[in-house]
């Protein structure tokens, strides 16, 4: 159940312009048959600027899964799944999309599935177009390097699969930190080898030389996009913050998947300029903020809306988040578009959950301690082990090292019913009580 | 004189408690619920009013907490059920660092620094497994009275495994356990032990600092507290009434909000920085809490919310 909640959030309005081009990015998907597309299906990694330049159709997992969730649409995708034989405990994001392979694969059949007596809702999740092939990058997650190897099961191992190896980053040798030491170079140098493998692969599918000045046209402009989407982020260290970690939620598709072009830089610059401008005009993202908090975890889709107001409800900003902070071509200094391999090849490593806890904690108390949070809300994401797994660390050092509380509520990227209003409720609550404490004791002191 | 109450509104009970100007109870009721209602809470209320001699208007401020804390008629905000319990713990047996509270729904460890405000805490988070209710869950499959329970554990020698994960499935496996034959004794002290280890996974996640106390009303159930202690490996001390804990805070809390809205933290609990454990054999909350401390404490801003 949902407690009732005072919308108190300002959310930025060219977000919610984005939301057309998210709209036609995914009705381009659904009609790429019949305009006789080549479609890929991947996850994790954004390689998609391989799939434009080799001028495919691609559609992210995950994303059709957040989508679907965000729509409230999920439930078909996730029924089809379980029907088939998955378990409610898998990775709602891979359930989800599990699912809409099998609807895929039943659509036009006469039988359908089963159970599923949803056919309007299922509709949506059974317009993906089937595969020419899948291409697998995923970091830091081992249900994510197997999920599209059951895809390619679902479609009776008829469709060919390529798989990105993604080491792991333990950060724990003498030399290692985040962008430094060996193990950075070697699994750079590594994962560089693997893509120049992928777009030989791809250049097989296609039956095509690979269109390297497309990649490098498009890696120019998702740095430009990049820079400007950092740009904003940082001046969100501003009190009261002018745009909140739900506007970056929002924005995840567009620098994660959508096409690079100059409409994606336009977006960007966009987004600055209606920051830039509230900053100017003292317009704040949250009416009356009070508290400052960072979000650690995956975003519960199902509950996007909701939850920037439940939040402003309680006056409180969210500001950062491990999920949009530490994700999604972040580091656009190590992009060249003339020779963007590399660059690429390092963000596919720079996955949140592909580090080990001690860069975790080096990059969320970071973000902390830029932001001035006074909090961590840790989103327990119930079917997400790889996210959650060093949330208990990051506490623990956040208070040890920053004197900032935080509070653990659980819930799932793409199944509503992992869940609990009251069980974040009182905890946000408890949590926001302890910072007032904190203040009115004379300020943070750390244990 | 002025009086103050405090409402805590929980999963089975309500609990109202008044206190007087000094902080001293004048007046404490425990409402058994079938659900959280608002009878109850008003059978609760008008209870504490009575045995207080008061009339509703005789009181200043009321401040409600629990997970019914919204039902509250009249209160002049709500706290959570942690800084409720973390005041009247530190009004209570000064010089606490940790809290455990398990109720009727949830369980919680809460840390208290040396001023006797919360520097942590952790709740269970999944299901009733670690709560009241997996007691109930107990007594109900063993047919014995829940007041019973105590000694049955306390006279249980064997450790059978018993899961500590769903309240649910615990139930399929204490009946599968009469099944085959086991003691009641030894399957009650076996839940029991689960619930503890269940706590001490809590305490994990704050820190076992010394010394602790136990509230809530499974605190009254001598073999919780006892198997919780082996659990923690401490000694665990119980005020004389653990389950008025919260209110007790809240009702303390009200008081200290309408005095210029602004808390105190209980700046005596520096001072007992030193002493010894809490005994709270000894410790009498109708005492607790009576002096407000010299000016110049540390102070909680209460925002009207």
């Amino acid at each position: 159940m949902d407690t009732a909640v005072t919308d108190r959030s300002n959310r930025l309005s060219v977000t919610k312009l984005g939301g057309k081009m998210v709209a036609d990015y995914w009705a381009n998907v659904f009609t790429a048959r019949e305009r006789g597309e080549k479609v890929v299906w991947y996850n994790g990694s954004a390689v998609n600027p391989f799939f434009q330049a080799a001028g495919l159709v691609w559609c992210h997992g995950e994303a059709f899964s957040a989508r679907l969730a965000a729509q409230h649409l999920e439930q078909p995708a996730q029924l089809a799944a379980q029907e088939y034989g998955y378990v409610g405990e898998l990775c709602s994001y891979a359930r989800t999309h599990l699912g809409c392979a099998v609807l895929t694969q039943n659509a036009g059949h006469a039988n359908g599935t089963g159970i599923v007596g949803l056919p309007e809702q299922a509709e949506l999740a059974s317009r993906l177009p089937a595969p020419d092939f899948f291409v697998n990058a995923y970091a830091g997650c081992s249900t994510g390097q197997q999920w599209d190897d059951i895809s390619f099961r679902v479609f009776g191992k008829e469709v060919p699969i390529f798989n990105v190896s993604l080491p792991f980053l333990w950060g724990n040798k003498p030399d290692a930190g985040y962008l430094i030491g060996e193990e950075w170079e070697q699994a750079s140098r590594y994962v560089v080898g693997q893509l120049h493998e992928l777009v030989r692969f791809i250049e097989t599918m296609t039956g095509r030389p690979f269109d390297w000045d497309a990649l490098r046209q498009n890696m120019a402009y998702i740095k430009q996009a990049s820079q400007l989407r950092r740009e904003a982020m940082a001046l969100c260290a501003h009190a009261p913050t002018p745009a909140t970690f739900w506007d970056w939620i929002t924005s995840i598709a567009h620098i994660n998947f959508l096409p690079a072009s100059q409409e994606l830089v336009d977006y960007f610059a966009a987004v600055k300029a209606e920051v830039e401008q509230r900053l100017a005009e003292g317009v704040p993202a949250v009416r009356d903020e009070r508290y400052r908090v960072y979000f650690d975890g995956f975003m519960n889709w199902n509950k996007l809306g909701f939850l920037a107001r439940k939040f402003a409800a309680h006056d409180v900003a969210v500001i950062a988040g491990r999920y949009t902070h530490q994700a999604f071509w972040q580091e656009p200094h190590l992009i060249d578009p003339e020779n963007p391999i590399t660059g690429m090849a390092q963000h596919y490593l720079l996955c949140p959950t592909n580090h080990g806890a001690k860069t975790i904690k080096h990059l969320v108390l970071r973000d902390c301690e830029q932001y001035g949070v006074d909090g961590i809300v840790f989103h327990s994401t119930r079917t997400c082990r790889a996210f959650t797994n060093p949330q208990h660390l990051i506490a623990k050092a956040a208070q040890r090292e920053l004197g900032i509380a935080s509070m653990f509520f659980e819930g799932d990227v793409a199944d509503a019913s992992f869940y609990k209003d009251e069980i974040l409720e009182s905890r946000l609550a408890a949590m926001l009580e302890g910072i007032d404490v904190r203040r009115a004791r004379g300020g943070v002191v750390p244990v | 004189m002025t009086h103050y109450l405090g409402v805590d509104l929980g999963s089975t009970t309500a609990k109202t408690v008044i206190v007087n100007d000094t902080g001293r109870i004048v007046a404490a009721e425990v409402v058994q619920m079938g659900a959280v209602s608002r009878a109850s809470l008003a059978r609760a209320m008008t209870s504490a009013l009575e045995a207080a001699g008061l009339d509703e208007s005789e009181i200043a401020e009321t401040i409600a907490t629990g997970y019914g804390r919204r039902l509250v008629p009249g209160a002049g905000r709500t706290f959570t059920e942690i800084t409720c319990h973390a005041r009247g713990v530190a009004a209570m047996c000064p010089g606490t660092r940790l809290v455990i509270d398990i109720g009727g729904q949830d369980s919680k460890a809460i840390l208290v620094d040396e001023l006797g405000i919360v520097e942590d805490f952790a709740m269970n988070d999944r299901c009733a497994s670690g709560t009241g209710r997996f007691f109930e869950v107990l007594a109900r499959a063993i047919e014995c009275d829940i007041g019973e329970l105590a000694d049955l554990a306390l006279s249980g020698n064997r450790d059978l495994e018993v899961s500590s994960m769903c309240a649910t499935f615990a139930e399929t496996e204490i009946i599968s356990l009469l099944a085959r034959g086991e003691r009641r004794e030894d399957i009650a002290a076996s839940v029991h032990r689960a619930v503890a280890a269940r706590t001490l996974g809590l305490v994990a996640q704050v820190g076992r600092h010394t010394p602790v106390v136990m509230t809530g009303g499974v605190a009254r159930n001598a073999a919780s507290v006892h198997f919780v202690a082996q659990a923690l490996d401490v000694p665990v001390s119980v005020p004389d009434t653990p389950q008025i804990t919260g209110a007790f805070g809240a009702a303390l809390l009200a008081r200290e909000s309408f005095r210029g809205h602004q808390i105190e933290a209980d700046g005596q609990a520096g001072t007992h920085r030193a002493a010894p454990p809490p005994d709270c054999a000894t410790c009498d909350p109708a005492h607790a809490g009576m002096d407000p401390g010299p000016d110049g404490r540390p102070l909680i801003p209460v925002r009207p919310r």
